[in-house]
C-alpha cells in the first residue's frame, strides 16, 4: 500500500531557456514520484523527460491494475521487491528512449535524468540516474541522499577536485549517466525507512546550481505550507538567475515506515 | 574608518562601520552581522576580515560563490572602490583611510577586462555527439579570453608512444582533460575496449594532476601504479588503457 503523503510540485522554465525539458509527474496509488530532466537539441529534451517520465509512471500504473510487474530475472543482491520493481521501470524508461532516439535521427543524443521515489507503507524505495538531486529533510537536518553522476562530481568523490573547483569547473554539466543515451543504464537504488514528518525533496539541477542546500532545508522547515516552500524555492532559483529549467517536488511523511533506520 | 555599503540594485540598504582590526560576517542567517535574506546566498556566505595592514574578503565555500572585479574569488585583497558580489546584492567597500593606496598593476587590469559570470551551460552526456560539438565550442570560447597572459604559463603536452589515439600530440589546455574513448574526452584513446573515460588531467595552479576515474582502470606513472590523484612533472610516464604517453611542459 502507498504511504501516505502530502505532496507538492512545480516546475518552470526559468528566466534564460526557452522551453522547459523538465518533467515530474506521480501515481498516489502506487506511491511513485519522479522528476526527470531531459536533454538534446530541438524537442528531443522534452521529449525524453516526458518520455521516462510516463514509461516510470506507467510500469506502476499496470503492474496495479494486472497484479503483476515485468521483472527482469537477474534482481539486485540486498534491495527489496520494492527497489527492484523501480530498477525495473527505470530499465524500460531507458529502453523507450533509447528505442525512441533511434528511430529519428533528430533526437540522436536525447536522454533525461531522472530522480524517483517508490512509497509504500513498508518502505521507501529511491532510484536515481544523472544529476537530478533527492535530500531528506528531517529534524530540521537537510541530508543528500543521491549522487550526482556528473563528470565534477565524481571526481570530488574520488579525492581528485575540491568541491570549490567542482563549483567553478566549466564541466559541471556534464553528466556520466543518463536514461537513453545507451541500451542499458545502471541506475542507483536504495532503501530506506521514513518517520512521521520527514520531508523529501526531488529537484532538477536548476534548483541546486542555485540555492544552497542549507536554504533548502529553511525553507522547508520554516514553510509549514508545502505549496509555499515550492514557490519560494523556484522563487527563490529563479532570482538567482533562474538559467535552467526549475523543479522541485516535496514530499512530507504522514506516516513513519516499520523501520525508520537507515538515515 | 572604512566601510561597507550593502546594496541591492542602486539602492543602499544598509552601511557597516569598518574599523581597522575589525571583520564582518556575511551570510543568509541572523548571526552573521551583514546579514543577506536571500536564498541564493549561502548560510555563512563570506567574510571580511583585517590582515596586518588591510582588508580582505574570503569566501567560505559557498555554493553561488564571492565575486571580486568580474571573477569568483575564493580570497582576495580589497582595495577602495572595490564592489563585491553576493548573489543579487553588492557590497560597495570605501576605504578613507588607504584611499591612496595605488592598486597592483593586475587589479587595474581585472578591472578593465571585467568578464560577465559563466552561463550555466545546458546539460550534456558524455559520450554524445552533441555533447563534443558543445564542448568544443566552449573550449574554443574560453580560449578567446581568458588567461590574459598565456605566455608565460607553461602547457602540458602529451606525446603518445605506443598505443592508438587519434592524436600524436596534446596539448593540455583545460583545467579538465579526459583521456578514454568517449567522444568528449580530450585524449581520445581507440581501442575496442577502451574504456569511456579512463583517466583525467587536471590542471590546478601551474600544476598537473592525473587520476585514474574508472575503479578498474589501470593507471602508470612510470611504470608504478597509481590508484588515487597524483601529481605528474615534466618527463614523466603515463600508461593507461594500453596507451603510453610522455608528459612534457611547453612554454
Amino acid at each position: 500500500m502507498a504511504l501516505r503523503v502530502e505532496l507538492a510540485g512545480r516546475t518552470d522554465v526559468g528566466c534564460v531557456r526557452s522551453k522547459n525539458e523538465d518533467a515530474w509527474g506521480y501515481d498516489a496509488e502506487a506511491g511513485i514520484y519522479a522528476v526527470c530532466d531531459g536533454m538534446g537539441g530541438q524537442a528531443a529534451g522534452e521529449i525524453a523527460s516526458h518520455l521516462s517520465l510516463e514509461a516510470v509512471l506507467d510500469f506502476f500504473r499496470h503492474g496495479r491494475r494486472d497484479g503483476k510487474y515485468p521483472t527482469s530475472l537477474d534482481l539486485v543482491d540486498g534491495l527489496s521487491d520494492r527497489a527492484n520493481r523501480l530498477c525495473n521501470a527505470i530499465f524500460r524508461a531507458n529502453r523507450m528512449v533509447y528505442d525512441a532516439a533511434g528511430h529519428n535521427p533528430e533526437n540522436s543524443g536525447m536522454g533525461s535524468t531522472i530522480v524517483c521515489v517508490l512509497a509504500e507503507s513498508e518502505g521507501v524505495s529511491l532510484g536515481h540516474v544523472g544529476d537530478s538531486r533527492i535530500y531528506l529533510v528531517r529534524s530540521g537536518e537537510i541530508k543528500q541522499l543521491t549522487a550526482d553522476h556528473s563528470l565534477v562530481m565524481e571526481q570530488v568523490r574520488r579525492g581528485m577536485m575540491t568541491l570549490q573547483e567542482a563549483r567553478t569547473s566549466t564541466m559541471q554539466n556534464i553528466i556520466m549517466r543518463a536514461l537513453g543515451t545507451e541500451p542499458t543504464v545502471v541506475p542507483d537504488l536504495e532503501d530506506i525507512g521514513v518517520e512521521k514528518g520527514d520531508v523529501l525533496v526531488l529537484c532538477s539541477d536548476g534548483l541546486t546550481r542555485h540555492i544552497p542546500d542549507e536554504s533548502i532545508c529553511d525553507v522547508v522547515v520554516q514553510t509549514s505550507n508545502l505549496d509555499q516552500a515550492c514557490e519560494r524555492l523556484v522563487e527563490g532559483a529563479k532570482d538567482a538567475g533562474g538559467e535552467d529549467n526549475i523543479t522541485c517536488v516535496l514530499l512530507r511523511c504522514l506516516e513513519a515506515t516499520p523501520s525508520s533506520n537507515g538515515h | 574608518m572604512a566601510k561597507v555599503h550593502l546594496k541591492f540594485g542602486q539602492s543602499v540598504l544598509k552601511t557597516f562601520d569598518l574599523p581597522d582590526g575589525a571583520s564582518l560576517k556575511i551570510g543568509r542567517t541572523s548571526d552573521n552581522e551583514i546579514h543577506i535574506d536571500n536564498l541564493a546566498v549561502s548560510g555563512h556566505h563570506a567574510r571580511i576580515f583585517w590582515d596586518t595592514d588591510h582588508f580582505v574578503v574570503e569566501d567560505n565555500n559557498s555554493l553561488n560563490g564571492t565575486w571580486l572585479r568580474g571573477k569568483r574569488v575564493p580570497k582576495a585583497t580589497l582595495y577602495h572602490g572595490d564592489v563585491v558580489l553576493v548573489g543579487k546584492h553588492s557590497l560597495g567597500f570605501e576605504d578613507e583611510v588607504r584611499r591612496n593606496v595605488p592598486r597592483p598593476a593586475a587589479v587595474e587590469e581585472a578591472l578593465a577586462q571585467q568578464a560577465d559570470a559563466p552561463k550555466m551551460q545546458e546539460t550534456v552526456m558524455l559520450g554524445t555527439k552533441e555533447g563534443k560539438g558543445r564542448l568544443a565550442q566552449r573550449i574554443e570560447g574560453a580560449d578567446g579570453h581568458e588567461s590574459p597572459s598565456p605566455m608565460r604559463a607553461p602547457v602540458g603536452v602529451l606525446t603518445v608512444v605506443e598505443g592508438k589515439t587519434d592524436q600524436d600530440h596534446y596539448m593540455l589546455s583545460d583545467d579538465m582533460n579526459v583521456i578514454g574513448k568517449s567522444e568528449m574526452a580530450s585524449i581520445r584513446l581507440k581501442g575496442w575496449f577502451a574504456p569511456k573515460v579512463a583517466a583525467v588531467i587536471n590542471h590546478r595552479d601551474g600544476k598537473y594532476f592525473v587520476a585514474p576515474s574508472e575503479k578498474d582502470v589501470k593507471l602508470k606513472v612510470n611504470g608504478e601504479d597509481v590508484s588515487a590523484q597524483q601529481p605528474i612533472k615534466d618527463g614523466d610516464t603515463l600508461e593507461v588503457a594500453g596507451v603510453k604517453m610522455s608528459f612534457s611542459l611547453a612554454e
